[in-house]
């Protein structure tokens, strides 16, 4: 289990300190990447413009007046999580999307975030009045609905690659050196799949905040 | 499975800081760089646009540049197949009327030539005619045929227009002319007489007369008096005939 055979820097918990790792590791990329950017660009910087274009991409196709802003929080949500999950191949280190602590932190920025864009966008007033909508009735549901779905965040992240984990641990237990490629790779793969969903759920509901009071605005507008 | 505060707290700041890194370090100077891009490309697609719309514009210019051209050569083609034809119309009558006239001259000539070769032959005709005539004559030429023709001729004086005696008159005023009677036989004496009787008769005054023989004659005579001859010889018959068969009369 992670914290089984993790290291600790005082109070400083091992998916802080690896957190602080992934995020040294990505200042360094890009920062030595983003140096010296050219209008003909070599391999590295093509793949560079290619993850920074599909996440643009992704998040334009969900919400296409407002990539430029929500980009930021959801494509550091994509990378982070997919860094943060494929650490776990590394012998010796557990992913911090394993502990429940970093994914609730995750989920409440995510909360945090869908009412900051929201508000941001369409006005604290406005924002607020969507929950009496369309019957102030609705409301507990709404605060229900925000509630069990950042939970849900939270604990799908947590969950999925907490037992993923458990999971290798005990394959390679039982099988010893046979399993470990496949092992790998079904890593990989419900690391990249893990942070899709979350990210995408994230944007999703950061659109679904937004987007809720857009047709509404619109008519008054019109 | 334990939620850790600190943990918590931390990853929150953390993911704040890394949204701070990646937005300044990634998304904006790789965002900026495809952006300058994206505007380089579309300038140069506009420029290529623009270069497309000119060249086709130059393309429409030249085209209907080059359909004025044909126009305009079609024109001055039609325009020069014109003025070739009139020109060969011209040449045509031109070289018409040389070959009219040359043909007129050559059928002028030929006509001429025909009648030169006509005339000669009928003058080598009536040559022969004279030559065999005269070969005829020549066997009945006899003193008798050239006293029949000394009547004749006295007939003939006897007859004589006054226009023409008038003439043989003014022929005979000159004193120093003399009669010369020229026969072909020996003329007996009763016919120098009467000879000499009708162109005295004729002149009006005595003259004198001078008898002659020439056999050329054939038979007949040949009277002179000064400007004034009279024949009436086969010899000089003849010619006349074929004088008269040569010149049509």
């Amino acid at each position: 289990m992670p914290d089984a055979h993790g290291f600790q820097l005082g109070p400083i918990s091992e998916t802080v300190i690896t957190t602080w790792g992934i995020m040294a590791a990505l200042f360094i990329v890009c920062r030595l990447s983003t140096r010296r950017l050219r209008m003909d660009p070599g391999p590295w910087q093509v793949a560079l413009e290619g993850i920074v274009s599909t996440i643009e991409d992704a998040i334009a196709a969900v919400l296409p007046d407002r990539a430029t802003q929500v980009m930021p929080f959801v494509g550091t949500l994509w990378i982070f999580i997919v860094l943060a999950n494929l650490v776990g191949i590394v012998p010796g280190l557990s992913g911090p999307t394993g502990d429940l602590s970093l994914t609730t932190a995750l989920a409440i920025l995510v909360f945090l975030s869908v009412h900051w864009f929201g508000i941001r966008i369409h006005g604290l007033r406005s924002y607020l009045r969507h929950y009496l909508e369309p019957n102030p009735i609705v409301l507990p549901f709404h605060v229900i609905s925000e509630i069990s779905r950042t939970v849900a965040l939270a604990v799908r992240l947590f969950g999925n690659i907490f037992s993923l984990e458990m999971a290798a641990l005990l394959v390679l237990l039982v099988a010893g050196f046979l399993a470990p490629i496949p092992v790998l790779l079904l890593h990989i793969v419900e690391a990249l799949v893990q942070a899709y969903i979350f990210g995408m759920l994230a944007l999703i509901y950061i659109a679904g905040g937004i987007q809720s009071l857009e047709p509404k605005a619109t008519r008054e507008k019109e | 499975m334990q939620l850790d505060w600190l943990t918590f707290v931390l990853e929150i700041i953390n993911f704040l800081i890394l949204i701070w890194i990646l937005q300044h370090f990634l998304y904006k100077p790789v965002l900026q760089t495809i952006a300058r891009r994206k505007a380089v490309i579309e300038k140069k697609l506009a420029d290529a646009n623009t270069r497309q719309a000119d060249a086709e514009a130059l393309e429409r210019k030249y085209r209907e540049r080059l359909s004025e051209w044909e126009r305009e050569k079609e024109k001055l083609r039609v325009q020069a197949i014109q003025e070739i034809e009139v020109d060969r119309a011209r040449r045509m009558a031109t070289l018409q009327q040389t070959l009219d006239e040359e043909s007129e001259k050559r059928r002028a000539m030929e006509e001429r030539r025909r009648e030169e070769i006509r005339n000669r032959l009928k003058e080598e005709a009536a040559t022969h005619g004279v030559r065999f005539t005269a070969r005829l004559l020549a066997r009945v030429a006899t003193p008798a045929l050239e006293a029949r023709l000394a009547e004749m001729m006295l007939e003939d004086l006897a007859a004589l227009p006054p226009d023409r005696s008038q003439a043989v008159r003014a022929a005979a005023q000159n004193a120093a002319q003399e009669l010369k009677v020229t026969s072909a036989f020996p003329l007996s004496q009763p016919q120098r007489q009467a000879i000499i009787h009708a162109v005295r008769e004729i002149i009006k005054k005595d003259i004198a007369a001078e008898f002659g023989e020439d056999r050329e004659l054939m038979a007949g005579l040949r009277i002179s008096l000064g400007p004034w001859v009279l024949h009436a010889n086969l010899l000089d018959e003849l010619k006349f005939f074929a004088s008269a068969e040569c010149h049509g009369a």
